[in-house]
């Protein structure tokens, strides 16, 4: 569908409606918005022209560009072919070709596994884990609009093994309450959970809201599947009116219930008020006894509409501040109402004109990358008080991107195998990328200036068994094959520097490793020991 | 004072007392700070150091599966419910415990039993979420765990060896949650050998070497635009590197320790843990979490229960005994939990269930008045009769062992404080 839309865009625009029943209406071009978001944001923020932050250099913008898309470092060869290609269109060429590639799907899949998994409430949810970022992998390449994206997590049912659709409901063990707060959380960008015991304190989002809204998850529950093999869990639908009598004293959930109830917080024995389900943003209702599919495919359509800015708003939002450093809204999944925007104006245009394509995720990736703002140097995070997006902003890795770059920068492909040692359906946690996920990952809605690293994390670099081994000279790929085929040491070098940090050395690090081979006068050695500087520098846990 | 001061500026703006760089600035004029009158931090700086000095810690035994109490602590030898568990006299007159633990028995009068435990919550994950940080887990609040939320408040920052150590293969949820990745656990499978990834690859020169040469080569990095990062990262690999070069790294190294020390811990791996456990708050650790797995008992109870006790019930005497004897214990607080306990009915596979309504605790150390039981349940064990204990009352006990503030708060991204312990008592009997 993807490569159709941009072949043919008229024939794919009459059938997407036909088979949707969406009005789809194209928006602008990436480009033309590209241009009309940085007029606005300077025009918004008020930034001086010199304050701005230049465009960064190629080198620097390719490595960006490559893990921002694909997760990945370029590699030497990537760095040479970028070099060869026109300076007028390449960095829209290679958006093009990078936006095509499959490991665009698998990367931001892993990132939506992550959102949605470091909140899990239950740990047993990391089962999902893999059907999660295949079927999120397959969605994104197809470039399936986030509407759909979104009404298939919000109408899952069915084996958490099978449906990575189903992974919201399985973080949360089915519990309506917690699934309701993520739904809001991550399509809304609302924390409608504050008000789950009480009425906001800062917010205008009542309790009774709420549970409103909670009302349209009742039935849905979590329970285990002993009997298949390998074990596994279950979404399931209750729509059955007889009533469950809650086990006394004991909070376990295994079969949905008719209706939501919002406790007694006076009377925690009491059963609380029956509540009927209705959606906060538009005031749209549902009667009380209405279905689980007809509860949650209306929901789903509710949030998704064209008519609620807050669904669009919180995925540009979320996009843009993974791709500029900086979000309009910070948290990334608290949009308010009432809270700060550091340019509203431009956010509004950028949600509008997604909305406007039919919530096109490529369209919005596309547009992002157009931007001045992206392409900017980047500098160190701006303090409060300064203006924003003068700059891009550095960020840490996600662990995938790292191990990725790990991978490439010490030739482990064949090493790293992803399949986990095949003993029982919780082994899937010890393949090399998930013991490296667990040890280097975190939470991506987390305000990325919080997210720290451990010493267990630099130790983990520094002082693991296979990475030095992997830094050996004497191996027949790797750091070997380069010294092997680069007799000349600054060849080398400039060789080195490229498979790990995607670009050449300046004169300055030519002349501190040079003297350093003179000092340490074994080869070999001494270029283990820049490898084990390269990998473990800052440059190269962060995308600058 | 100067240094007092600079503990307390890292402290407010790198993050470690919960607060955002960007909160701190919209709440504290830097004119005010500079003018001198900086009178919260100040105060918390103080207060962190002042608590340091008293040298507390803690090492939790948890028992991962839910310990069955009428096989440990709360046997019920004549009642059906009992099953063939017998109960033996311990050494304080009056109190018996299950005959699987025979040496814990002779260690009773330094033990707090507490009989009647209860919470609402008979699922593993949950459970556990609630008896290590006091909450329910939910998708928005991520709750520091106990030890965690102990070093945080009271562990010295510049101590060489991460302050909050977990031994043990045990599943658990829990971490540093909101208060970031520096109060995580530091995590070993393994007591009987070194923590993964800390023993040098190279010697120490060409080690020393090689941070030299990283650290001119993140000059490039930290001239464009990087320093901030450059800078973050140094601290951290300074931090390694003083881990990894550390003459008190001995202390994870039980094998130094007398043949008649490590025999008195016993053979199993949990002994091991304890010996660690203990070597590790003599070397300065502030909480040391040893777990022991297995305990989800739904079949086969007797015999399994009591296999476990073999494994626990020596190392677990033996390290009562060894803090004494070393007179760290009344700094020490030993706890000895599980997430739940078990059902007083034996189901058809000769197991028990899951069962939160009733359940035990034992504490020692740490200012504890030993020899005594707290709370009783009915004869069958099904529900508590006397002095019921919630999960928030036993973290409020052990805070206030600790001398921690229970109600000191965190605040989480969504701005809204959360509290060390939400709600419950402290129960004063539990000491002297």
């Amino acid at each position: 569908m993807a490569d159709a839309r941009r072949l043919l865009p008229v024939f794919a625009i009459v059938g997407t409606c036909l088979l949707h029943g969406v009005a789809i209406a194209a928006g602008p071009e990436a480009a033309v918005a590209a241009r009309e978001i940085d007029q606005k944001l300077v025009a918004e923020t008020g930034v001086a022209a010199d304050k701005l932050a230049p465009r960064t250099d190629d080198e620097t913008y390719l490595r960006r560009v490559f893990l921002d898309l694909l997760g990945e470092t370029p590699t030497p060869d990537d760095v040479l072919a970028f070099a060869f290609m026109s300076e007028e269109t390449k960095r829209a060429e290679i958006v093009d070709q990078l936006l095509d590639d499959k490991a665009f799907g698998e990367n931001w899949a892993r990132y939506w596994r992550d959102v949605i998994l470091y909140r899990r409430s239950e740990d047993r949810a990391l089962l999902v884990s893999n059907s999660l970022v295949e079927s999120m992998t397959k969605k994104l390449n197809e470039n399936k609009p986030w509407s759909d994206v979104a009404t298939d997590f919000i109408t899952a049912t069915g084996d958490v093994r099978e449906n990575g659709d189903t992974a919201i409901i399985m973080a949360q063990a089915g519990m309506p309450e917690d699934v309701t707060a993520e739904v809001s959380r991550i399509f809304l960008g609302i924390q409608i959970q504050c008000a789950q015991c009480h009425d906001h304190p800062t917010d205008r989002w009542k309790r009774q809201q709420f549970h409103e809204l909670a009302a349209f998850f009742p039935r849905i529950a979590v329970r285990q599947d002993r009997d298949s093999q390998p074990p596994t869990f279950l979404v399931t639908v209750n729509d059955s009116p007889f009533q469950f009598r809650r086990q006394a004293n004991v909070n376990n959930r295994f079969r949905g219930t008719p209706e939501h109830f919002m406790p007694n917080l006076e009377d925690p024995t009491d059963a609380g008020t029956q509540m009927q389900p209705v959606f906060f943003i538009s005031g749209d209702k549902l009667a009380k006894g209405t279905t689980d599919a007809d509860r949650r495919e209306a929901l789903a359509a509710w949030i998704s509409s064209p008519n609620n800015p807050w669904f669009a708003t919180a995925f540009v939002n979320r996009v843009w501040s993974e791709l500029v450093g900086e979000g309009f809204y910070e948290p990334i999944d608290d949009l308010g109402p009432d809270r700060e925007c550091s340019a509203s104006e431009t956010v509004d245009y950028l949600a509008k004109s997604f909305t406007e394509t039919g919530y096109d995720v490529k369209w919005l990736y596309r547009t992002i990358l157009a931007t001045e703002a992206y392409q900017r140097e980047s500098r160190a995070r701006r303090d409060y008080e300064e203006l924003p997006f003068q700059a891009n902003c550095a960020q840490r890795l996600r662990a995938d991107q790292l191990f990725d770059s790990l991978v490439s920068a010490l030739d482990l492909g064949d090493r790293m195998s992803e399949q986990g040692p095949a003993r029982g359906p919780y082994m899937q946690r010890f393949s090399p990328r998930a013991v490296f996920n667990a040890a280097f990952g975190y939470d991506p809605s987390q305000p990325r200036e919080e997210v720290g690293s451990s010493i267990q994390q630099a130790l983990a670099i520094m002082n693991a068994p296979f990475i030095n081994q992997s830094i050996n000279a004497r191996r027949s790929d790797g750091l070997g094959a380069i010294l092997r085929d680069n007799p000349d040491d600054e060849d080398a070098l400039t060789e080195l520097y490229l498979k790990t940090l995607s670009r050449s050395p300046s004169k300055y690090e030519i002349q501190t490793c040079v003297s350093y081979i003179g000092d340490v006068r074994d080869r070999n050695e001494a270029f283990e020991d820049i490898l084990w500087s390269l990998i473990n520098s800052t440059e190269f846990l962060h995308r600058k | 004072m100067t240094h007092s001061l600079h503990h307390q500026v890292d402290v407010s703006i790198d993050r470690h007392r919960g607060m955002r760089r960007r909160d701190f600035l919209r709440s504290v004029s830097l004119a005010g700070a500079a003018a001198g009158t900086l009178s919260w931090p100040d105060l918390m700086a103080l207060e962190a150091a002042e608590l340091r000095e008293r040298g507390m810690a803690c090492i939790l035994l948890w028992m991962q599966g839910g310990p069955s109490q009428f096989e440990t602590f709360s046997p019920k030898p004549g009642h059906d419910n009992g099953g063939e568990t017998k109960a033996i006299s311990t050494s304080v007159p009056g109190i018996e415990i299950a005959h699987n633990l025979p040496k814990t028995a002779t260690a009773m009068d330094e033990i707090c039993l507490i009989r009647s435990m209860n919470s609402r919550e008979g699922s593993h994950p949950r459970a556990t979420y609630l008896m290590h940080t006091g909450y329910l887990p939910t998708a928005s609040i991520k709750h520091p765990t106990i030890g965690s939320n102990v070093v945080h408040q009271l562990a010295d920052r510049s101590f060489d060896l991460p302050s909050f150590v977990r031994i043990g293969n045990g599943r658990n949820g829990t971490g540093a949650g909101l208060l970031g990745v520096e109060y995580d656990p530091f995590v070993m499978t393994d007591p009987t050998r070194q923590p993964d990834n800390t023993e040098l690859m190279t010697d120490e020169r060409r080690y020393r070497r090689r941070v030299g040469l990283l650290d001119k080569l993140e000059q490039e990095y930290a001239n464009s635009g990087g320093e901030q990062e450059v800078n973050n990262q140094r601290k951290l690999y300074e931090k390694a590197s003083k881990l990894v070069l550390s003459p008190k790294m001995n202390a994870f190294d039980i094998e130094r320790e007398s043949t008649a020390v490590r025999e008195a811990y016993g053979k199993s791996s949990f002994g091991a843990g304890c010996l660690l456990a203990r070597r590790l708050v003599e070397t300065g650790v502030t909480f040391v979490e040893v777990s022991l797995g297995n305990w989800d008992n739904h079949q086969n109870v007797f015999e399994d229960a009591a296999a476990l006790c073999q494994q626990m019930d020596q190392p677990y005497a033996a390290l009562l005994k060894d803090l004494r004897e070393r007179g760290m214990l009344d700094n020490t607080l030993v706890v000895w939990a599980g997430e739940f306990g078990r059902t007083p009915t034996i189901n058809a596979r000769g197991g028990r269930d899951h069962y939160p309504r009733a359940f035990n605790v034992a504490l020692a150390g740490g200012g504890v008045k030993g020899g005594q039981v707290i709370g009783s349940t009915d004869a069958g064990g099904t529900s508590v009769e006397d002095r019921p204990v919630g999960v928030s009352d036993l973290l409020r006990t052990v805070c206030h062992s600790l001398k921690i503030d229970a109600d000191h708060e965190h605040m989480s991204s969504v701005g809204r404080p959360i509290k060390i312990v939400d709600g419950g008592e402290v129960i004063s009997e539990v000491f002297a």
